[in-house]
């Protein structure tokens, strides 16, 4: 018996576009544990909902291998499937009320009517809409939908849930509430959730753990500490939230994961190295967080507060500042061309204003905040 | 040039811009009024002419119910003998026809809808052009390929079985379907493309084999689209005069067929008031029609 729910070995799907084949998902591995909220991350066109359907059994892989529960799905049909799914756009049935929605995959498993509209009021009031049963889809609004929808996949008690971005159409402030309820909700229910979205937020204020995929291919797949923390892609640095890339040349490699990067300007910089990193030297590019960088004015390099073996500190110059309430967004230039953007939290109202244009300033940042990555 | 001489001038052209627009206007209002005028004055004139006292129709000499009796009662007109059994007769003969080639027709129309909709098969383009070809072209083209068509499958079934078949019910209500399934297949069709996909998934995923899938969702959300189409099939059944005429055997004569022989001799009254009535079953029809298709998929 595997502790897996989901396991996917080297899928690839092509599909058809304009007379030429375009794969969607290109041989793409991964393991989904029981119980775990699952992310997949990645731009529109990624491969992410490919992917879920290929699990969902509305598409069928060319090569590979779908598992549920350790069980091939090859030539299983959807409707036979212990996945159950909910749709973007929700896919409510229009002709139906909400308590016939939810009682309508109960009844196709063949389940008594009366037993069925007990489970149906239990699911709703799971979801918190208690009075909605006797209504029409139309009749409620958009986050009611949404509940809805997930109340009729949540009533079949499915292996494993499909979530094909559920929370896209909803507004903002609805959207961050659901984020918390789906998360609690998942906590309470125990099953595996499979997750897709585009947004990165959502991602990692969710998920256990998250695969980010970019033209078909599943870049990196980690806690969302790790997709944060330890890019191995400059694709994943770049699409999880901001980041400072700076090329330079990687000297050498040293033995604890470090290694001397030469910057443009040809100062020497000692940086952490992406675990995935193939070359030993060479051009690279070096990604930095904005809020993992300190300005200051006067740097005391002697003192307890930086210590030069692990900092790197450099000078720059200050070129624009923004602010944006709880940060101010500051960019500055090192050396002559490269540009860094360092954000730093308002702690007072004083530190928004504390530097000037034009000023020479001193950054400076932990050597293991930084990752050199391939470039 | 002086500033003020500039003025005069953007003036002037301002006022000529006016009077192109007001003419314009003038032109959205007229043109709808000369359509509506040309497509209605006949029809209004043959409803008039149905309540007119006068036998002529010089003149409207004043309103009467009395040609409407007459088609009900059997009254003979004064030119010719009009026998309402006959002419109920061939009332009967075209509901017949009407029905069963409407039920036939909805059938098939709506799986070709359904298969073109939802299948992949090659050729898809050519037959979705295909389609539409009974919608274009003339009726009377239709009409003599379909009395070929028959008098060739006739004579090829005599020649094998030895029996003879005339044309009667059977190659009408044959010939009716084939116009029919296209009116029928592009309705349903324009309402299937109004119709998420997802919901069939959805259905799938929660697991309805294709067949549920059909019944529970599928259909009852087309459902609108597929009486909208029956109802539009039913009309043009019971208004097609050249189709029937061609391919129609003796003693199956249906209500236009008798009208048209009405007609052979002069314009009676009485054929005014058949007409009336068959205009005002037909938009009743089409309109009930219309209104189905009108209905969102989304709320139904």
């Amino acid at each position: 018996m595997t502790t897996h729910d989901v396991e996917l070995i080297d899928i690839v799907k092509d599909f058809e576009s304009g007379g030429k084949l375009v794969r969607a998902v290109d041989h793409v591995s991964v393991q989904i544990a029981d119980g775990e909220f699952f992310a997949l991350l990645g731009p529109s066109g990624c491969g992410k909902t490919t992917t879920l359907r290929l699990i969902a059994g509305f598409e069928q892989p060319i090569a590979g291998k779908v598992l549920i529960r350790g069980l091939a799905m090859e030539g299983i049909p959807a409707y036979h499937r212990p996945v159950n799914t909910v749709f973007q756009d929700y896919a409510l049935f229009p002709h139906l009320t909400v308590e016939q929605n939810i009682m309508f995959g109960l009844q196709m498993e063949g389940v008594n009517k009366k037993e069925a509209r007990k489970r149906a009021s239990e699911s709703l009031d799971m979801v918190r809409l208690p009075d909605v049963g006797a209504r029409k889809p139309h009749q409620l609004s958009g986050g009611q939908q949404q509940r809805v929808a997930l109340a009729r996949a949540l009533v079949k008690k499915p292996a494993v849930l499909l979530l094909d971005e559920p929370l896209g159409a909803l507004d903002l402030k609805l959207r961050k509430n659901m984020q918390y309820e789906l998360k609690a909700l998942q906590r309470d229910v125990g099953i595996t959730f499979i997750y897709v979205t585009h947004d990165q937020e959502e991602a990692i204020t969710m998920a256990d753990r998250i695969a980010v995929m970019n033209e078909g291919k599943m870049l990196q797949v980690g806690s969302p500490r790790q997709i944060y923390e330890r890019p191995e892609t400059v694709f994943v640095a770049d699409f999880i939230g901001e980041t400072n890339f700076i090329a330079g040349e990687l000297l050498e490699r040293g033995p604890d994961g470090f290694g001397r990067v030469k910057l443009p300007d040809d100062t020497v910089i000692t940086a952490q190295l992406s675990g995935t990193l193939s070359r030993s030297s060479g051009p690279v590019r070096l990604a930095i967080r904005p809020e993992r960088i300190g300005i200051a004015t006067i740097v005391e390099t002697e003192g307890e507060i930086i210590d030069p073996g692990e900092f790197t500190v450099l000078d720059a110059l200050l070129i624009d500042s923004q602010y944006i309430g709880t940060d101010t967004r500051y960019t500055l230039r090192i050396g002559d061309a490269t540009e860094l953007v360092v954000r730093v939290q308002n702690i007072s109202e004083l530190d928004s204003s504390a530097i000037a244009l034009g000023q020479p300033v001193t950054v400076y940042w932990h050597n293991s905040s930084t990752t050199v990555l391939d470039n | 040039m002086s500033v003020s001489s500039q003025l005069l001038i953007n003036e002037g052209s301002m006022r000529s811009n006016r009077a192109v627009r007001r003419l314009g206007k003038l032109g959205l209002w007229l043109n709808p009024i000369f359509a509506y005028f040309f497509l209605w004055a006949p029809i209004v004139i043959l409803v008039l002419f149905s309540f007119n006292e006068s036998r002529s129709v010089a003149s409207f000499t004043g309103f009467t119910l009395k040609w409407y009796n007459n088609i009900l009662n059997n009254v003979m007109g004064a030119e010719r003998a009009f026998s309402t059994e006959i002419m109920l007769n061939a009332f009967r003969n075209s509901l017949f026809v009407g029905t069963v080639a409407t039920a036939i027709a909805t059938v098939l129309g709506t799986m070709i809808a359904l298969a073109m909709a939802r299948g992949k098969f090659p050729g898809k383009k050519l037959i979705d052009g295909l389609l539409f070809l009974p919608v274009v072209i003339p009726e009377i083209t239709q009409a003599i390929s379909l009395a070929i068509f028959f008098k060739v499958a006739f004579d090829w079934i005599a020649i094998i079985s030895g029996e003879r078949i005339f044309p009667g019910f059977h190659s009408i209500i044959m010939a009716h379907v084939t116009f029919n399934i296209s009116f029928v297949a592009i309705v349903v069709r324009a309402r299937l493309a109004d119709m998420d996909p997802q919901l069939e998934e959805a259905a799938n995923d929660l697991g309805a084999n294709p067949w549920q899938t059909f019944w529970r969702v599928t259909f009852p959300l087309i459902l609108p689209g597929v009486i909208s189409g029956a109802l539009l099939a039913f009309t043009l059944s019971l208004d097609d005069f050249v189709i029937t005429f061609f391919t129609s055997g003796v003693g199956t004569s249906t209500l236009p067929v008798f009208v048209y022989g009405l007609l052979k001799l002069t314009v009676t009254p009485e054929v005014n008031a058949i007409s009336t009535i068959m205009m005002v079953l037909s938009t009743l029809l089409i309109g009930i029609s219309l209104v189905l298709q009108g209905r969102s998929a989304s709320r139904v």
